[in-house]
């Protein structure tokens, strides 16, 4: 008993911040927007099937699904030969160079992507090369290709992070048995050392994946107003176009959907932790 | 005169599993010291808990001075406990250690402190009394340890394997400090250790348990010479077990032999321990026997016979000069053996 | 086994390391040297070096204003995470209770979803309740993200220190309130600073939930900034986003001064 009282600040806290709004937040995917655009106290189902009969949501949802799905995939790809050298590194050197892919973490979202802003834009060093190189200039920014490179760039250091802890079981001994036995750098690497990462492989693109389904930041910056996917129409549905109901439908298929997935994942083999 | 302390049925029990302290009942004296004494495992620890007040206790009764403790929490219980691992606080220094228990009560700084150098002094710690645990040796974070217990002028001081942290040459040592520094004071003390030595050194009154179970308690020398359980025999002392039969009131047979023995259950089958100490050897004596190993250990030896009834145990002074190959007479008095029925 | 047997990663693993390092740094480095810009607009490389941008952050009403919204909120956010979490991390660390697997599960609860439905569910919320872009609603949604990651961390530094002391201040006279104050938080302090030190920058650099729940009289600087890089791009969000860098690592500059000199001061 005195320990649930002693937790009573923080589950106040909770209870006020995160349980009651999300039960609200069902509670209103259930009331419904008339035509006038105000929400109207109700409980149905309407604004669901609304939402999931809605040609250009599905087409958001596929968008959404396939974007993450390719930047998870390029984030966790691109993280594995970091994570590979990490570990091969000298045990000084270890510390800092897992620091550094690990620490634009703390350098906020917005930040990074001003960066690529000025790395992708107009003005960008990117353009600048090609313009040195007579080569005509790209649109790298305010469309799906910059959201692409920004968010597989924010998605590496969790793919990073998941792998410097799954591949610290990979035994540098199998390397070794592979190299007595005769096989080439590349066999090694294809036959012995992407199998035995599997596993941390997938729980690193798992866990992209989830991140980059609910982007919001990279998806509205980098893509200037032109991308849309789950997260920016949610929060336009939500403050734009004021539409309550719908927004909170949208956000608790989008919740399910994630359930969804942690379910799968949970199934596969070596899912369950 | 009614004892000091007063255990009564004392039971503690852990999930399904057999007590592990069970019925566990005894009386100590003002001033006496108490050793619990037990294999690993035989719940002497827990019963020290029990008695702090760590543990609560699922059955029975804990009275000191007349007072019922029983479902009192630790920190009215007024006892002194040192702990196996020293518990000392770390981030405080030694004197903050030893003040900690007068903090609670709310005593005054001042005579905080004269406590605090009393009680440091007591234990020859006065230089120290700025360091860290850190800084310290085992055998003085022991005594912070000790300090810290007695400062609080304890009703009942407890002692958790006291010595076996420190080294062997420290041991001797600290042992006579702790009797004379517990007669000096004449708190009552009880200390739970696996070590007979230490119980039969230290201790007035010592608790033989096993499995939960109070096997005896007596005195050492009564608990050496005389054992009451077999379990107290074959645990206390290096007697040898034979099984036997008794065939009439101070006789038993074991083997082909017949020995007296000063105190024999009724006829039947029945255990015999003989005491390797009370063993005699000579030129002259009632059974042949021969040296077969000898273990040297210093004033004593430890000497392995071959006799007509099977491999005995004998201690003698070393000075005696047998040897392996010897062939002698060993002679058995009545009350070298000791006989339970079976 | 040394690691020079081991198959070191062959030119074409460091090349694609190399490539994703860069990759991974390269922002962060252009935003530093884009802050010191002395053009109009975020090129790269820049045309010129001045430290005009900051002087215009500094001069801009609306950003100093954020900046000392999210710095007081922030410092209220850690305040109210230590509150809450230490005895709630307490009680799931030391004592034993029905539902105790429970009330972890439900403590652990915020940091299940996305931010972006934790915002939006806020809204809806408090806006009935008059409570959006208000101190008291700004604060309740930061703790109920940095109360998850202050009870975590102070779990770990309270079942760090071993339970036997406490029960030595128990015989020793102390109520179990005074053998935790006395005794294990003292020495979990290099925990609740890390504690404090986490909640502080989990708030001062949250955007998404804040972008829900401000409003023209109260705002933060993360949503400025997101503000500005929507609408606007000159250098000014370069050396925005930097200033908010400095912040993060000034703080944890500090807690590594206080938290080493705790463990140096433990030591003697």
């Amino acid at each position: 008993m005195r320990g649930w009282l002693l937790a009573a600040p923080a589950l106040l806290v909770i209870g006020l911040g995160f349980l009651l709004p999300v039960g609200v937040l069902f509670r209103i995917s259930l009331n419904r927007t008339d035509e006038g655009g105000a929400m109207q106290a109700d409980l149905t189902t309407e604004t669901y099937a609304r939402l999931l009969a809605d040609d250009f949501i599905a087409g958001l949802a596929w968008d959404t699904v396939i974007l993450a799905g390719g930047c998870a995939a390029a984030a966790t790809l691109l993280a594995l030969p970091l994570a590979l050298v990490v570990r091969a590194a000298p045990p000084v050197w270890r510390g800092p160079l897992a620091l550094a892919a690990i620490a634009p973490l703390m350098v906020s979202g917005t930040g990074r992507i001003v960066g690529w802003l000025a790395i992708l834009g107009d003005f960008g060093i990117v353009n600048g090369a090609l313009a040195m190189l007579g080569l005509p200039e790209q649109r790298l920014i305010n469309n799906w290709t910059g959201v692409r490179i920004g968010l597989t760039e924010s998605l590496m250091p969790y793919a990073v992070l998941v792998l410097l802890a799954g591949l610290g079981r990979l035994d540098p001994l199998f390397d070794e048995a592979a190299a007595t036995l005769g096989a080439g750098r590349t066999r090694t690497f294809l036959r012995v050392t992407l199998p035995l990462a599997a596993p941390a492989l997938l729980a690193a693109f798992a866990l992209t994946l989830v991140l980059g389904i609910s982007a919001f930041i990279t998806p509205r910056l980098m893509g200037g107003g032109r991308v849309f996917v789950i997260a920016t129409e949610i929060y336009d549905l939500a403050l734009e176009m004021v539409d309550w109901p719908a927004a909170a439908a949208l956000a608790m298929l989008l919740l399910v959907a994630l359930a969804a997935l942690l379910l799968l994942r949970s199934l596969l083999p070596g899912g369950q932790r | 005169m009614s004892a000091y302390l007063s255990l009564a049925g004392l039971t503690r029990r852990f999930g399904s599993a057999p007590p592990a302290v069970d019925r566990l009942s005894l009386d100590l004296d003002r001033g006496e010291l108490l050793a619990l004494l037990g294999p690993s495992g035989c719940g002497k620890t827990t019963t020290l808990r029990l008695l702090a007040g760590l543990e609560r206790a699922d059955a029975g009764r804990i009275l000191v001075g007349g007072r019922n403790v029983t479902d009192l929490p630790p920190e009215v219980r007024n006892m002194g406990v040192v702990f196996q691992s020293y518990a000392l606080f770390p981030h405080m220094t030694a004197a903050e250690n030893v003040a900690f228990g007068l903090e609670s009560r709310g005593i005054r700084r001042r005579e905080r402190e004269a406590r605090v150098a009393e009680v440091l002094e007591m234990v020859g710690l006065s230089a120290l009394a700025q360091r860290k645990p850190r800084q310290m040796s085992g055998g003085q974070q022991q005594r912070v340890a000790l300090a810290r217990a007695l400062a609080i002028r304890p009703d009942l001081l407890l002692l958790d394997e006291p010595l076996s942290a420190l080294d062997a040459q420290l041991r001797d040592g600290v042992r006579e400090e702790i009797r004379a520094l517990q007669r000096r004071l004449g708190t009552t003390t009880v200390f739970v250790t696996h070590d007979q030595a230490e119980a039969l050194a230290l201790a007035d009154l010592v608790a033989v348990i096993d499995r939960g179970r109070l096997e005896q308690i007596a005195p050492p020398e009564e608990l050496f010479e005389r054992p009451a359980t077999p379990f107290v025999a074959r645990f206390v002392g290096r007697s040898t077990a034979f099984a036997g039969v008794v065939e009439a009131p101070g006789r038993v047979r074991i083997g082909g032999t017949l020995l007296a023995a000063a105190e024999t259950p009724r006829p039947g089958p029945a255990e015999v321990f003989i005491r390797p100490h009370r063993v005699q050897l000579g030129a002259e004596g009632d059974l042949p026997v021969e040296v077969t190993l000898r273990t040297y250990e210093g004033a004593m030896a430890l000497l392995t016979l071959a006799t007509p009834f099977g491999t005995l145990l004998a201690e003698l002074p070393a000075a005696a000069g047998h040897r392996p190959g010897d062939r002698l007479r060993m002679t058995l008095p009545a009350d070298a053996l000791r006989v339970f029925a079976a | 086994m040394s690691r020079a047997g081991a198959r070191r990663p062959g030119p074409v693993l460091w090349l694609a390391a190399g490539f994703a390092f860069v990759l991974l740094l390269s922002p962060a480095c252009v935003v530093a040297i884009v802050s010191f810009s002395s053009g109009q607009f975020l090129a790269f490389p820049p045309p010129g070096f001045s430290l005009r941008w900051y002087a215009a952050l500094f001069a801009n009403q609306e950003i100093m204003q954020a900046l000392a919204t999210s710095a007081i909120l922030a410092s209220i956010v850690a305040a109210i995470a230590l509150l809450a979490g230490i005895p709630a991390a307490y009680a799931i660390a030391r004592l034993d209770f029905p539902g105790r697997a429970l009330l972890s599960g439900l403590l652990m609860g915020p940091l299940l979803l996305p931010t972006l439905v934790i915002g939006l569910a806020l809204l809806l919320t408090l806006q009935p309740l008059r409570l959006v872009a208000t101190w008291p609603g700004l604060a309740l949604a930061h703790c109920t993200i940095a109360v998850p990651f202050a009870v975590r961390i102070m779990i770990t530094a309270i079942s760090a220190v071993p339970p036997e002391l406490e029960a030595a201040a128990r015989t020793l006279g102390a109520s179990p309130f005074r053998a935790a104050v006395r005794v294990t938080l003292p020495l979990a302090t290099p925990g609740i600073i890390a504690s404090a030190a986490l909640a502080f920058l989990i708030s001062f650099d949250e955007t998404v939930i804040s972008l829900f729940l401000v409003g023209p009289r109260l705002s933060t600087l993360p949503v400025e900034l997101f503000r500005y890089t929507d609408n606007r791009s000159d250098p000014l969000v370069a050396a925005l986003s930097m200033l908010l860098i400095a912040i993060a690592l000034a703080v944890i500059l500090l807690v590594e001064r206080v938290a080493g000199l705790t463990r140096t001061l433990s030591r003697d």
